[in-house]
């Protein structure tokens, strides 16, 4: 016993030196007494992606000797969120998850960018209109496009050749027959290789989102006064039956014991880049990635297929985009608005940015740059970017947490839980609705 | 004291030798009781051996359905330090839990001296309000208590993303320290207390004297209490450190490692068993107290 | 006597008090910590008593995890110092094994549980496979979520199971003889002496175990991050909470989700008055029975 009384009288000394420690290292946010300003930009690209952002700004960051740039990745939108709220804010954010954008520009977490837009008469006409819904709410600009993203198709061609499979499918009716024909099976009915998984909640940042596939069928959340109509839409029903006969098709059982034996989906082991799974539907960051990783695989890309009834649809996709913006309580506001404008529409540094990481160029001069590395396989991807049909997901005051619910309904249907395809969709608007609602009562947005 | 203590051979004393067929039956007993025993040691130990084992493959390996390492891989242990900050975290966290305990037992001290042996009115409703204070659960006040840390920024102090919201509440009472001590104190004899008041004593003198050097064991064992709960505590820093990745304890480093950088799972398993090494070390090197503080939390003191 | 109690007079009121009449109030606010607080009555508590679709599956995991697995933890805790209690060899040995996976700091306990109970790949089903058994798909499937977390539950069971054998030990050995002289078997010896002695002390680690059981919040918010599996490109764990189907959603999950997730504080507030609501039930049930259990209380880490 003495022993441990003694050892804590040396801790005791130990923790006073440690204290002083950290009351010195968080003083950092006070001390401003060297030259440059440092800015903090805090971005969700790690790795690979991270060193070829900091690639970028590093060059804007020679040329401009009163600004010193701190990047700092792996951000989510917790952490945003927190930060500004507790006032602790970076400089510079951006977030992958657009979706969010209602919550950021309602409630005023990001600040409006209009005065320094008209300051600097920025030509808002640069933008894809895509870009431009998901970068304001309710007429509200609180963030600009950093690159853009859409979901295409991704085929593995030896995996195709072995099963007598020509060029991708068109139709939804195709993929599930192809998804078929390249599955394949340990003699235990064990899955070894999947045509195609179409599980809510695998990869894709592994949410169970079934935004990706909407503009494939057509299908949309929200009527015009903001209303859920999942239950209204035909679309939705007819895409989550599709989806719930290929599940049944492999075994709803199999498919989660196959999917957890898989390699992680930002990794060299991800499913599709070794083989495991023969089509994937991807965003186009996958082509650098695989160029990164696994540069001998034989693949090709295409648009998604589209809903059989809708055949004039081929071509379109789910596209939404990297969002980058100024938040709340930052201390460099005009400083950060000159990067984020840098970053936003300076031709170089989109297109040295989108030869990097390989995301979709979001300004109409920066898309035609011939800075660009031309890749038919990325060309895709621009072309589905580009498709009057493509589409995102809606911007509301709840943001993500609307797709919470949606995703909430949708695991549970593909685990056969939901008896009444029709009624669940009903409960699951009225449920959205009760969300939107409570979360724009009273201080928050309208 | 005395009862506080594990009389670990009084089950073996047998006084009277019981006949043969008892004896017998007795050996069968103690026969099956240890395979029982030896079966459920098994299985206690076996999740620590995977975990040793994974941490030893290579990744593809740990994807794989094999079980021993081949070959060995103990660069792991040497690449988690190149995947994350593990020194910081481990710095962080020591951090934390030193300063914590230390204000812990400082703080506490006295408060359950004043509950235990100093009469005054309204001590039993205070006593009372410590009891619900220590079983209600955190998450009933956490909204405001983060709502008030934030607030304070305007004024130039930034809470929110360091430590200081989860050390500085240690160092004004910890219900749980109050109370545990509380129940020691009452365990001292008056006369001793007495003794030194006819010397003239103060009740702090008396405190900082004669209580300080009778409670030692019940000290170490709040020390060992509050060392462990922060350096397993994981809601708060959560909540205050989350957003700060050069704050960020061990716990939400290791609860972060993988997304945080794709990390594999055989790295995982390394880092995982390196933070667990710690507790797992003070165990050994201070046995006695740890088991001997666990039982004075449930037995009376 | 006002200075020794200051330190813990000034903590409560700042970290005890003052946020909990703060909880309340917020409770009928709308409130984003941007924008000041806005009065909206009883909004908050409509919409968690008829439009917030999770409420009622957090209502019910929680109630579960209470109602089955503390139970079971104390019943496990009870059967182990027991065979402890009856060993004659190694008593050490085991206690220290038994004790081991106590120490083990939460997340890393849990990250080893979801690489173990893996279903494809971890060596539990590896093992249940070599002997012709299809293993459960534990964490990844909503039916064996729970279960898994009870196993990591019953893993740690350490610290009651210690203060149960001091208990057991401490059980005054000539009651055994007397009742072995009246011909009782060793079931009766359990049933009408050991029992008896010790039941205090279990009955005591059941309240607590039902107290901790409210704030079950860590290993749920690791396992289901992690077991939704699959690193995200950002760690990006917001939709993960309760992974697979509201599995884990517990009850302070559900509040951590709306408070620190959402930064729906004046909702998340109103979730943690129905807390503190049952929270204080359950103390006041312990308070007014305090007499039996006061002595005992202390295991609540």
């Amino acid at each position: 016993m003495r022993r441990v009384t003694g050892s804590l009288l040396a801790a005791a000394a130990v923790g006073a030196a440690l204290t002083a420690a950290i009351t010195m290292g968080s003083a950092h946010a006070g001390a401003r007494s060297a030259k440059a300003d440092k800015l903090v930009v805090w971005v969700g690209w790690s790795k690979r992606e991270l060193s070829v952002f900091k690639s970028v700004v590093s060059e804007y960051d020679a040329k401009h000797p009163e600004v010193q740039i701190k990047v700092v990745g792996s951000i989510n939108d917790t952490k945003i969120t927190n930060a500004i709220r507790s006032g602790n804010a970076p400089d510079v954010v951006s977030s992958f998850t657009s979706a969010n954008v209602g919550v950021y520009c309602g409630t005023g977490a990001w600040v409006d960018l209009s005065p320094y837009l008209k300051k600097d008469h920025v030509d808002l006409s640069q933008f894809p209109k895509t870009s431009l819904y998901y970068t304001q709410y309710k007429g509200k600009r609180c963030a600009l496009p950093l690159l853009a993203d859409s979901y295409g198709l991704y085929y593995n061609k030896a995996l195709f050749r072995k099963a007598g499979i020509t060029k991708p499918p068109k139709t939804f009716t195709e993929l599930a027959a192809d998804a078929k024909k390249l599955t394949q099976r340990a003699k235990s009915g064990k899955l070894k290789v999947m045509g195609f998984d179409p599980f809510w909640g695998f990869y894709s940042g592994n949410f169970a989102d079934m935004t990706n596939y909407a503009p494939l069928f057509a299908a949309t959340y929200l009527d015009g006064k903001g209303k859920a109509i999942l239950a209204s839409r035909f679309a939705w029903s007819k895409l989550l039956r599709w989806q719930k006969k290929l599940i049944d098709y492999y075994g709803y059982d199999k498919v989660v014991r196959f999917q957890a034996g898989l390699g992680d989906e930002f990794s060299p082991s991800n499913a599709f880049e070794v083989g495991k799974i023969a089509m994937l539907m991807d965003g186009e960051w996958r082509v650098a990635f695989i160029a990164a990783e696994h540069p001998k695989l034989s693949y090709g890309t295409a648009p998604m297929p589209v809903d059989d009834a809708h055949p004039n649809l081929y071509g379109a996709g789910s596209v939404n985009g990297t969002i980058i913006g100024i938040p709340k309580g930052g201390k460099h506001a005009d400083e950060a608005w000159a990067l984020v404008k840098y970053l936003t529409t300076n031709d170089h540094a989109l297109a040295k940015f989108s030869n990097g990481i390989r995301n979709v160029p979001s300004t109409r001069t920066s898309a035609k740059s011939p800075e660009l590395k031309p890749d038919p396989r990325f060309q895709t991807f621009i072309r589905i970017f580009n498709n009057p049909n493509s589409a995102t997901a809606p911007i509301t005051a709840a943001g993500n947490a609307n797709l919470t619910l949606v995703g909430r309904f949708t695991v549970k249907w593909q685990a056969g839980k939901v008896k009444n395809l029709h009624d669940g969709l009903k409960k699951l608007d009225r449920q959205i609705d009760a969300q939107n609602a409570q979360a724009s009562a009273g201080g928050g947005p309208p | 004291m005395s009862t506080a203590s594990v009389p670990v051979g009084a089950a073996a004393l047998v006084r009277r030798r019981p006949p043969p067929a008892v004896r017998r039956q007795r050996f069968l007993v103690a026969v099956a009781n240890h395979s029982l025993l030896i079966a459920a040691a098994i299985m206690f130990l076996a999740p620590f051996a995977f975990i040793v084992l994974t941490a030893l493959m290579t990744n593809d390996q740990a994807l794989s359905s094999h079980l021993w390492p081949h070959p060995f891989r103990w660069r792991n242990f040497s690449d988690v330090f190149h995947q994350a900050p593990l020194l910081r975290w481990t710095l962080n966290t020591m951090i934390y839990s030193v300063v914590a305990t230390i204000g812990v037992v400082v703080s506490s001290v006295p408060v359950a001296y004043a509950l235990a042996r100093l009469r005054w009115r309204g001590r039993n409703l205070a006593f009372m309000v410590v009891l619900i204070a220590l079983m209600l659960p955190p998450q009933v006040t956490v909204v405001p208590l983060y709502v008030m840390w934030s607030k304070l920024h305007p004024f130039g102090f930034h809470f929110i993303g360091t430590l200081w919201p989860l050390i500085i509440p240690n160092w004004l009472g910890d219900a749980f320290s109050i109370f545990l001590l509380r129940q020691f104190f009452l365990t001292i004899p008056e006369e001793y207390l007495d003794a030194a008041r006819v010397d003239g004593c103060g009740e702090l003198r008396i405190l900082t004297t004669v209580v300080l050097r009778m409670a030692k064991p019940a000290i170490a064992a709040v020390a060992l209490f509050s060392f462990l709960y922060t350096f397993n505590d994981f809601f708060l820093p959560l909540l205050y450190v989350g957003e700060n990745p050069s704050h960020w304890v061990l716990s939400i480093g290791l609860s972060e490692f993988r997304s945080l950088r794709q990390v594999q799972w055989n790295l995982t398993m390394a880092a995982t068993l390196l933070v667990m090494a710690p507790a797992i070390v003070l165990f050994f090197l201070a046995q006695r107290a740890f088991i001997e503080g666990v039982t004075l939390t449930g037995v009376k003191g | 006597m006002l200075l020794l109690m200051s330190p813990w007079l000034a903590g409560f009121s700042i970290f005890f008090g003052y946020p909990l009449v703060m909880t309340g109030y917020l409770s009928f606010t709308h409130y984003d910590l941007l924008s000041p607080a806005k009065w909206i009555g009883w909004a908050n508590y409509s919409y968690l008593l008829h439009g917030d679709p999770q409420v009622w599956p957090a209502v019910v995991n929680s109630l579960e995890w209470i109602g089955i697995v503390v139970p079971l933890q104390v019943l496990f805790a009870f059967g182990v110092a027991l065979m402890l209690a009856r060993a004659r060899l190694g008593l050490g040995f085991f206690r220290t094994v038994f004790y081991l996976p106590a120490l083990a700091p939460p997340v890393a306990a849990t990250l080893g549980f979801v690489y173990l109970l893996n279903p494809a790949t971890g060596p539990i089903n590896t093992v249940l496979d070599h002997l012709g058994i299809q293993g459960p798909l534990w964490f990844q499937s909503p039916g064996w979520a729970k279960p898994s977390l009870a196993l990591l539950s019953l893993w740690g069971v350490g610290n009651t199971m210690i203060i149960f054998l001091a208990a057991i030990l401490d059980v005054p050995r000539h009651l055994y003889e007397s009742a072995e002289l009246d011909g009782a078997g060793p079931l009766r010896r359990l049933r009408w002496v050991t029992l008896p002695t010790v039941s205090p002390v279990v009955l005591f680690a059941a309240v607590f175990g039902v107290i901790q059981g409210l704030q079950y919040f860590t290993q749920a918010y690791v396992a289901a991050n992690i077991a939704a599996g699959q690193a995200s490109q950002a760690g990006d764990t917001i939709n993960n909470l309760g992974y697979p189907q509201d599995a884990t959603l517990f009850y302070p999950v559900l509040l951590y989700q709306h408070g620190f997730v959402n930064f729906n504080m004046g909702y998340a507030s109103a979730l943690a008055m129905l807390l503190l609501a049952v929270a204080f039930a359950v103390v006041l049930v312990i308070l007014l029975n305090s007499r039996r259990w006061v002595h005992y209380a202390g295991a609540v880490r």
